[in-house]
């Protein structure tokens, strides 16, 4: 398996190029069409508790791990101190993200700020 | 944001009926609590074009226009809430608004061309395939780079191809059409009103939007088997899920 990992500035604006990476690794997987689009969609959902709608002060770290059949992605923030960052899913978001993704979580480790994201190939 | 309208459905058709017995000199204060009542609607309608150059405020304005022509126009015969009949006439003015000023994002030709050529090989492969195409489909099919593929994937979502987007509009209001074919559906879609602090935000979702959302999250079609109840291609599906998950997340990080 295979590891490739990117930084970003934790703004919404940068979301873009997660997005391209992770649907360009999912083409690698032969995903279909709306396998990529949801993953999209978990990406935005997931990237969007980091990044805020306006951005925050720090930067977040993706990394991609490409399996056979299933690409896991996760991401840690580091941010400024003063910059909150919820730790756990509202239930909106546990209702997309269980729609799109095979298994999604948010979670605090040290201090700081994780995600992880795994979506499988179709059958 | 919800915190002004404070009148339940009933309560709303009541400040309407009183409206229109109200004389000259009573209007205005009735007229004046109809918007106060949906003042709401219009912000949150008018955040959806911020990203465009012009103050939120003057866009509460102009959208505020178009409450007021809504409150006119909308007739108390119709089995519709208000604001359901109000969105698209917001909508509407806003739309004119920029329209008017020529500040409508311009998408480049070659974008513009790659969108459509898109939309027409998913559509396709889609129906020959019997299943959603992967992207070394689509690149051959279309004689181009996988990446030119997924850039055109990723950039349909960055442009709003208006025309496209819009919600019907049909400016006098009554854009009913989606809403009457949505009958099988609508006492989920009433539980999932209900939904603690979404549920406000559901409710003024257009209808279109609110059952695609549903149909994904609740119902658990993909994509393309939305697309093809609904009868757009699923590029089309794929914006409008996006740019509503997107308005709700605004939204709901704003409460």
């Amino acid at each position: 398996m295979d590891n490739i990992s990117i930084r970003i500035p934790a703004s919404p604006v940068y979301l873009q190029v997660v997005r391209l990476v992770a649907a360009g690794l999912a083409t690698r997987l032969r995903f279909t069409l709306d396998d990529i689009e949801d993953l999209k969609i978990a990406v935005d959902e997931m990237s969007a508790y980091f990044t805020g709608t306006t951005g925050r002060e720090g930067t977040i770290q993706v990394s991609f791990t490409v399996h056979e059949d299933r690409l896991e992605i996760s991401g840690a923030g580091e941010f400024s101190s003063g910059e909150k960052v919820r730790t756990d899913l509202t239930e909106f978001s546990r209702m997309i993200l269980d729609t799109v993704a095979d298994s999604a979580s948010l979670e605090h480790t040290n201090g700081t700020p994780t995600f992880k994201l795994v979506k499988s190939k179709a059958q | 944001m919800n915190d002004r309208a404070t009148l339940s459905k009933d309560e709303v058709r009541s400040l309407f009926e009183a409206y229109r017995a109200a004389g000259p000199g009573e209007q205005p204060a009735l007229r004046e609590q109809l918007v106060e009542q949906h003042i709401g609607l219009v912000e949150f309608l008018a955040r959806r074009f911020r990203n465009r150059g012009e103050p939120l405020e003057d866009l509460v304005q102009v959208g505020t226009i178009g409450l007021l022509k809504a409150i006119e126009r909308f007739d108390l015969e119709r089995e519709v809430e208000f604001s359901t009949y109000a969105t698209p006439t917001i909508v509407g003015e806003l739309k004119r608004h920029f329209r008017d000023k020529g500040w409508a994002v311009r998408v480049p030709r070659r974008l513009q061309e790659l969108h459509l050529e898109l939309t027409k090989v998913v559509g396709h492969l889609g129906q020959d395939l019997g299943r959603s195409p992967t992207v070394p489909e689509i690149a051959r099919s279309m004689g181009t780079a996988e990446e030119t593929v997924l850039e055109g994937l990723e950039i349909a979502q960055a442009y709003n191809f208006t025309s496209l987007d819009a919600p019907i509009d049909t400016d006098d209001g009554g854009s009913t059409s989606f809403a009457d074919q949505l009958g099988e559906d609508d006492e989920h879609l009433e539980n999932l009103e209900y939904r603690a602090s979404l549920a406000p935000e559901m409710a003024k979702l257009p209808d279109r939007e609110r059952k695609i959302l549903y149909l994904r999250f609740f119902k658990g079609l993909t994509q393309s088997e939305i697309a093809e109840r609904l009868d757009i291609s699923q590029m089309h599906v794929s914006r409008l899920l996006n740019r509503t998950l997107a308005n709700l997340r605004h939204a709901l990080e704003e409460e």
